[in-house]
């Protein structure tokens, strides 16, 4: 049995994405600098999938950046952006609860000489607006927040933020890894100067995302080499991935969220019913269509987790990235819990794979090791 | 020669090469086979570089203008993708 619940961490990718993956790999060689036959057409699946993208999201082809992934991405925009604006100001805000490559990127910049500035979250992992304004004094000269959270899955008012940026002139970036395809993102009214996107966390390859840069704005690259990506991030590109990604894009429905949401509701009502004293962690509305983040009423996540993965149910404690950490999440005690409420956080995350057959002999085995801690 | 009227019109003006002509072909192949696209592309490299790579995917360059330091291309959709 295999009951894959961690789609927050990475997913499946599609048949349609292996596809093109291995068409491009066999008959797709050719370096899309080359003007050779072969070249021109790996150029084609390049911009086939750049086309695909900025369709998705409402922008123009040469809006997108194609990056390693998220991480280089997110990177790219925060240092890119702010190092190039020295000069306006020092002051960079960021949320409490951005995903590590945000955070550390931030950090980085402190040493560069400019000030990262953590913004609070409320219980439910929200940043409100208020608190960005509040934030926003003299020498900001950007702000990042991303759209949905990878632990708790909470939507975060990115429109209204984005809106109050732009009103003084203050740069907005949005790290939208978890949420696109699954959260409409129309960068006509989502006024964000940058937005990070990736293939994985939507059924696409690992190894590829990408960055959107809005028309007019400034980016020191990260890599100098070759120029390609229109001078903002050199290095060859990763054809076959950079085709698994649009693949990808295109294979994803936006009607999938509701039926992943009403599985995920189902699951929770399923857990609440058969674990006295569980609590849901984050939002009971506005939270992302696949995401649960749910605490344990006593005990150890880290337990439950490994009988889960020996019964052949995967799942994790938090993010992907910080999850091997044996620290609390920091988006957890952001949100106000203790660090022992924290090691009882248990995330699990559903995709448009997921059955409900899965869902409910996830809840079954849940239901058993979490009964386990308490006894 | 008459000058064909063209049905479509691609602006690649300031596309770095050779994403340029992968648009080209991009477009032309969502075009009915002998349709008229117009292409606008920058002199140098890619007025140089454009034309051949879409000749090779049998498509026909049948005019090129220069009109305001721009090129302004006909081509006429050979079928090919």
């Amino acid at each position: 049995m295999h009951i894959y619940l961690d789609n927050a961490a990475t997913t499946r990718p599609d048949p349609a994405v292996l596809r093109a993956m291995s068409r491009c790999a066999e008959h797709c060689y050719g370096n899309p600098a080359s003007w050779h036959r072969l070249g021109v057409q790996a150029a084609a699946e390049v911009e086939r999938a750049r086309q695909t993208l900025a369709q998705a999201l409402h922008a123009e082809p040469d809006e997108l950046v194609f990056t390693s992934g998220g991480t280089e991405a997110n990177n790219l925009a925060l240092k890119g952006a702010a190092w190039l604006r020295r000069g306006r100001g020092r002051r960079v805000v960021v949320s409490a609860v951005e995903h590590p490559s945000v955070l550390a990127a931030a950090r980085s910049l402190e040493a560069w000489g400019l000030r990262a500035v953590v913004a609070g979250v409320d219980r439910e992992g929200r940043i409100e607006p208020a608190t960005v304004r509040r934030a926003l004094t003299r020498g900001t000269v950007l702000v990042s927040v991303m759209h949905a959270n990878n632990e708790v899955g909470t939507i975060e008012p990115v429109e209204e933020i984005a809106r109050l940026c732009r009103a003084r002139g203050i740069l907005f970036h949005c790290d939208a890894c978890q949420s696109f395809t699954k959260v409409p993102i129309d960068l006509r009214r989502l006024r964000a100067d940058l937005l990070t996107v990736n293939a994985h966390k939507l059924h696409g390859p690992k190894g590829v995302g990408a960055l959107f840069v809005r028309r007019g704005t400034g980016l020191a690259p990260l890599l100098d080499g070759g120029g390609h990506e229109g001078g903002r991030r050199s290095g060859t590109p990763n054809v076959p991935a950079i085709a698994g990604f649009g693949a990808a894009v295109e294979a994803a429905d936006p009607r999938d969220a509701a039926s992943v949401g009403r599985l995920r509701d189902r699951l929770l009502r399923s857990l609440l019913r058969a674990v006295p004293g569980l609590r849901l962690n984050g939002p009971a509305r506005d939270r992302l269509c696949g995401h649960l983040h749910v605490m344990l009423p006593q005990g150890d996540a880290r337990t439950v987790l490994r009988k889960l993965s020996a019964a052949g149910v995967y799942a994790s404690s938090g993010s992907a990235c910080a999850s091997g950490r044996p620290e609390p999440s920091h988006v957890l005690t952001a949100m106000g819990l203790s660090p022992g409420e924290a090691s009882r956080g248990l995330r699990l995350t559903l995709s448009k794979h997921t059955t409900r057959a899965e869902v409910n002999a996830a809840a079954r085995l849940i239901a058993r090791f979490a009964a386990e801690e308490s006894s | 020669m008459n000058r064909p009227k063209a049905e479509e019109t691609l602006d690649l003006a300031g596309v770095p090469c050779p994403a340029n002509a992968a648009r080209a072909i991009l477009k032309l192949a969502g075009m009915a086979p002998g349709a008229v696209l117009a292409l606008i592309v920058d002199d140098g490299e890619p007025v140089r570089n454009v034309p051949p790579a879409l000749e090779e995917q049998g498509h026909s360059v049948l005019f090129r203008t220069l009109e305001g330091g721009r090129w302004r291309l006909l081509v006429r959709n050979g079928g090919a993708s």
